[in-house]
């Protein structure tokens, strides 16, 4: 409720300062998933926005030095897919009237924006959705999070480095699920490693202990895991110490499933698991110190993680992009404004490629760890960079 | 003035097709949601003649609306874009489903039949998210290019197009809901709802009757499920969900069974109130629709229509009683 | 054959969960006749109460009492407020009532603890794997086993033997008649209800490495309780018990052989199960 009543008075207190003739508007409408089984990714974008506009004011300073008053106007997709999405988007474009999309916590309710966003000309900043082929589908798509082929491919090579040899492979039964297999599979198996069984689990399965049998029968080296972060991903990991597999020196390998906002879940077990992501929220970077920082001050609870960066980082685009145009641009001048920039993120530096209009960032292979009496990731590797290998292996036939 | 209000019952039975075709003219930039909202009243009233009629208490209902919607879109991205030949075909279809499933569980009765419906929705469901290549799976069924109605018409973001198609699709289905439960085989229905037993024992064929309204029905929600596709251009996985058959039912005895009206006015504020308490806080809208549902049954057993008709009392003739 | 065995502590320690949740259900379903799908919330609040008491460093087993105590103070809260003016109506408004409530209880949980999976802190021992024999094994399992053994164990005992017991088979078998022989049959159905929703809180509680706390548990899970009581027969503890190990096992084996398919089964095993039995495996005699 508090949340909900500041972004609100937020946007009443922009509309007495834009009382001045000089004073624009910029309406930017965030569709995300605030209640449902998807609920946590919702407060995420809207806190980190909450921080940044904390940090840096609600306003930007337009080409001419006009003041630019950015507001939000939020709807819930309320976990109910992407035909709820589309719906809010076509409300927001035509009741609201609003310059810019943004949001997307899931792949699906991204791509529902691409025919509607050619059709207004509205530009879209994805802040989550991790699908690769999604920045092709409208050239008003620009990404500011990751894709899936672009963190999961750096893993393979560090793990044949590092002594392991055979692999057996576990992911969730959906799309990002299959990027994940692909990448993995074909990353390990390039610098030599051996996939010794693959599985796919139901998508909504948080009783792992039939999958984790039949690795514990096959012995591999590692299991690599992917999973819809929440209860099967912490599930999983549980799993992993619970029915011993740890204990007989099967290393768990993954993404995003030991990221902060998780950690609490576990107990001290969960030290030794690697994973490969693009952003490490114990970072000492300065930027990082001061999202973290904002982030506090929004809630004293407040944890960052993928989406909160993210929307912090698409802020930044955001508010550059004004800075350049003014609020009163055609909606594919942003884009092309974002193209090519490059930001210090909390993350690390990220670029949005000028080709693809997806991010280009480093991604960071980490270990689970106790610093100071508590669980964290630590950095063990930062491959630096990483284009997304999905555009690559599927060039445009113009 | 009393006599004006009493008289011309033709008045009052205008009243919401006036609305709505004036809504057209003023709505602006809320025209997809009118759009939604009769959408919503004609699935709603698609359950109204299945439960409120016939007193098949189903939860399972969202399988029509669901399926319709998916064979509008396939028959859309994989034969035709035609609009019309896609309703027919989708409504048709349903109506097969809605048939076949009819004769496979209506001889069960309560919560067992309860489940079977959950059973079949489910089963659907699960279909529906494997079939990616069909359905387009959790993304959503994608490259959907309707053709123009009549060559002319064009079913855009603006909604115009889709607004007035579903408003006619709408009043035909009303047509026939009405002269249904208006006939002999609906006050049969009434009879078989209240006692199964009594009405065999009179010679009424139940089962083939409660066959026939399923089936009904199910094209019914079937053509709701098609328009939902026509006006958003998508079919997502949620047209299957439980919580869309939930959300049918609650509108339902919101509004008031038995009423044909109750289903307009129970989409209508369900939609409205949960439209608008979602926008003020995404939180809240559970709380209310939890409360309001728990008012109603415990409060207004026949739903808001009962309200409407304690606010006519007065204005009623003694003639009515 | 070690593979075997696993698969059939697997099951039966997750038809235990089921079990203790879902006997409530069918007391109240073929007792008191009422469809009631809020069930699910009574689990999860004793879920919820366990949960947090562990996260403020309470010990387990008395956080999982506490749960218990606490759903059942719910449940007759609720009995008295809701359920009761419901005995009497349809099947369609005791639906949508316990619907109301599921919302509402969704909303409270999101509201109080947040959208995230809720952590049961478990205690050490728990943690462990116990060697039985030709493998090692999580005591948490064992755990769950025990408990819903003892429990199952009480009830049975309880139904069969003491005349609470044949007042409540009475009650389901025919309540009217029950009124004639002067039971009260009103006091039976709340503390029935109570007891119900105290047993769904502790298998929330022991429960929750299965079956794990988030506001959805109460519309995620409903299905499955109400198929183990309708596949049971409604009223019926043997028939609960039956289903709820045979659910338990059916769904363990699907993911192990067939993880693809595993989902589907369960519907379409509970489709032609119901379509061969409407009234359930082991539906109680009922004269009605």
């Amino acid at each position: 409720m508090k949340r909900f009543a500041s972004v609100l008075a937020a946007a009443l207190a922009a509309f007495g300062m834009a009382g001045s003739a000089s004073a624009d508007t910029f309406k930017i409408g965030l569709i995300a998933d605030y209640t449902g089984v998807f609920s946590t990714w919702g407060p995420q974008f809207q806190h980190a926005i909450e921080a940044f506009q904390m940090t840096h004011g609600k306003s930007v300073k337009g080409p001419k030095g006009e003041t630019i008053d950015v507001q939000f106007v939020t709807r819930d997709s309320a976990s109910q897919g992407p035909d709820k999405a589309k719906q809010l988007a076509e409300e927001l474009i035509l009741r609201e009237k609003v310059n810019m999309l943004a949001g997307f916590d899931l792949s699906p309710h991204a791509m529902a924006m691409a025919d509607l966003s050619k059709q207004a000309k509205v530009p879209v900043v994805i802040m989550n959705a991790a699908t690769a082929s999604i920045t092709r589908m409208s050239p008003y798509f620009v990404r500011t999070s990751m894709t899936i082929p672009q963190y999961v491919q750096p893993i393979g090579k560090w793990l044949v480095d590092n002594g392991v040899k055979t692999a057996y492979v576990l992911v969730s039964d959906y799309a990002p699920g299959y990027d994940a297999e692909e990448y993995f599979i074909k990353s390990f198996t390039a610098a030599g490693g051996k996939i010794v069984d693959k599985a796919r689990s139901p998508i909504n399965n948080v009783d792992f202990s039939s999958y984790v049998e039949k690795v514990l029968q096959d012995k591999p080296d590692a299991l690599y895991m992917f999973m819809p972060a929440g209860t099967p991903s912490i599930n999983l990991v549980k799993a992993w110490s619970e029915r011993g597999l740890k204990a007989a020196g099967i290393k768990l390998v993954g993404t995003g499933e030991t990221q902060q906002i998780f950690l609490k879940n576990f107990t001290d077990d969960v030290q030794g698991v690697i994973t490969s992501m693009h952003y490490t929220e114990s970072n000492k970077r300065p930027e990082n110190i001061a999202f973290k920082a904002a982030l506090k001050k929004v809630g004293p609870n407040e944890e960052p993680d993928i989406a909160s960066v993210g929307a912090w980082d698409g802020m930044q685009l955001i508010y550059m992009a004004l800075a350049q145009l003014g609020a009163k641009a055609p909606g594919i001048e942003y884009i092309n404004a974002m193209k090519g920039k490059k930001i210090e993120s909390p993350r690390g530096p990220i670029m949005i490629d000028p080709e693809t209009r997806d991010i280009i960032e480093n991604v960071y292979i980490r270990k689970v760890e106790k610093v100071n009496g508590e669980l964290t990731n630590v950095d063990v590797l930062t491959v630096p960079m990483v284009k997304d290998p999905w555009k690559e292996d599927h060039p445009l036939t113009n | 003035m009393g006599e004006l209000l009493v008289r011309p019952r033709l008045l009052w039975h205008a009243l919401p097709w006036v609305i709505a075709v004036a809504f057209y003219f003023f709505a602006g930039g809320y025209l997809s949601l009118g759009t939604q909202v009769m959408i919503w009243i004609l699935f709603t009233l698609s359950l109204d003649l299945v439960l409120g009629y016939a007193g098949i208490v189903t939860l399972g209902h969202a399988a029509f609306f669901g399926f319709g919607a998916y064979a509008a879109g396939i028959f859309c991205v994989r034969v035709t874009g035609d609009p019309l030949l896609g309703m027919v075909v989708a409504t048709l279809l349903t109506g097969v489903v809605g048939f076949l499933t009819g004769i496979l569980i209506l001889h069960t009765t309560g919560v067992t039949f309860l489940m079977l419906s959950l059973a079949i929705l489910s089963m659907l469901a699960e279909f529906a998210n494997k079939a990616n290549s069909l359905t387009g799976g959790d993304n959503g069924l994608q490259g959907m290019e309707l053709s123009p109605l009549f060559g002319q018409f064009e079913f855009n973001m603006f909604g115009y197009t889709a607004y007035v198609y579903t408003l006619v699709v709408l009043f035909l289905w009303f047509l026939v809901s009405w002269r249904v439960v208006h006939s002999p085989f609906g006050r049969s229905l009434d009879g078989i709802r209240q006692s199964p037993r009594r009405m065999r024992a009179i010679g009424t064929p139940v089962w083939w009757r409660l066959v026939a309204i399923y089936t009904l029905s199910a094209a019914m929600a079937g053509s709701a499920g098609v328009l939902s596709a026509y006006a958003a251009r998508f079919v997502g996985l949620s047209v299957l969900s439980l919580f869309t058959s939930g959300i049918v039912a609650v509108m339902l005895i919101l509004g008031g069974v038995r009423r044909i009206y109750g289903a307009f006015i129970g989409a209508a504020v369900y939609y409205l109130v949960q439209d608008y308490t979602a926008k003020l806080n995404p939180y809240l809208w559970e709380f209310v629709i939890g409360g309001l549902l728990i008012v109603v049954v415990l409060f207004l057993e026949g739903g808001l229509m009962s309200l409407i008709d304690l606010m006519a009392r007065p204005f009623r003739r003694s003639t009515k009683a | 054959m070690a593979y075997a065995l696993t698969i059939l502590l697997d099951g039966v320690s997750f038809g235990m969960v089921l079990f203790v949740i879902s006997v409530g259900l069918t007391v109240t379903m073929g007792m008191m006749r009422v469809v009631n799908l809020a069930h699910g919330s009574f689990a999860m609040a004793g879920g919820y109460i366990a949960a947090m008491m562990t996260q403020k460093g309470i010990d387990f087993h008395v956080a999982v009492v506490a749960g218990m105590l606490g759903a059942g103070v719910l449940g007759g809260i609720c009995e008295f407020v809701f359920y009761r003016p419901l005995y009497r109506k349809g099947d369609l408004a005791q639906v949508l009532l316990t619907v109301g409530l599921v919302f509402i209880s969704i909303a409270s949980v999101t509201a109080i603890f947040g959208a995230f999976p809720y952590p049961l802190v478990m205690p050490k021992y728990m943690l462990e794997l116990v060697d039985i024999g030709f493998r090692t094994y999580p005591a948490y399992r064992l755990f769950v086993l025990a408990v819903g053994g003892v429990a199952a164990a009480i009830l049975w005992y309880v139904i069969e033997y003491s005349l609470i017991g044949a007042k409540v088979r009475a009650a389901v078998d025919n309540p009217r008649m029950a009124r004639g022989v002067g039971m009260n049959v009103n006091l039976l159905f709340s503390l029935s209800f109570i007891v119900g929703c105290a047993l769904a809180g502790l298998g929330g509680a022991i429960g929750a490495g299965m079956l794990s706390l988030e506001p959805a548990y109460a519309l995620k899970y409903i299905v499955l309780f109400l198929v183990v009581v309708i596949v049971g027969g409604e009223g019926s503890f043997k028939g609960s018990f039956v289903a709820a190990m045979a659910l338990g096992l059916i769904d363990t084996m699907g993911r192990y052989f067939i993880p693809d398919v595993a989902p589907y089964m369960l519907y379409v095993a509970v489709f032609f199960l119901l379509l061969w039995r409407p009234k359930g495996l082991l539906p109680p005699k009922s004269v009605a």
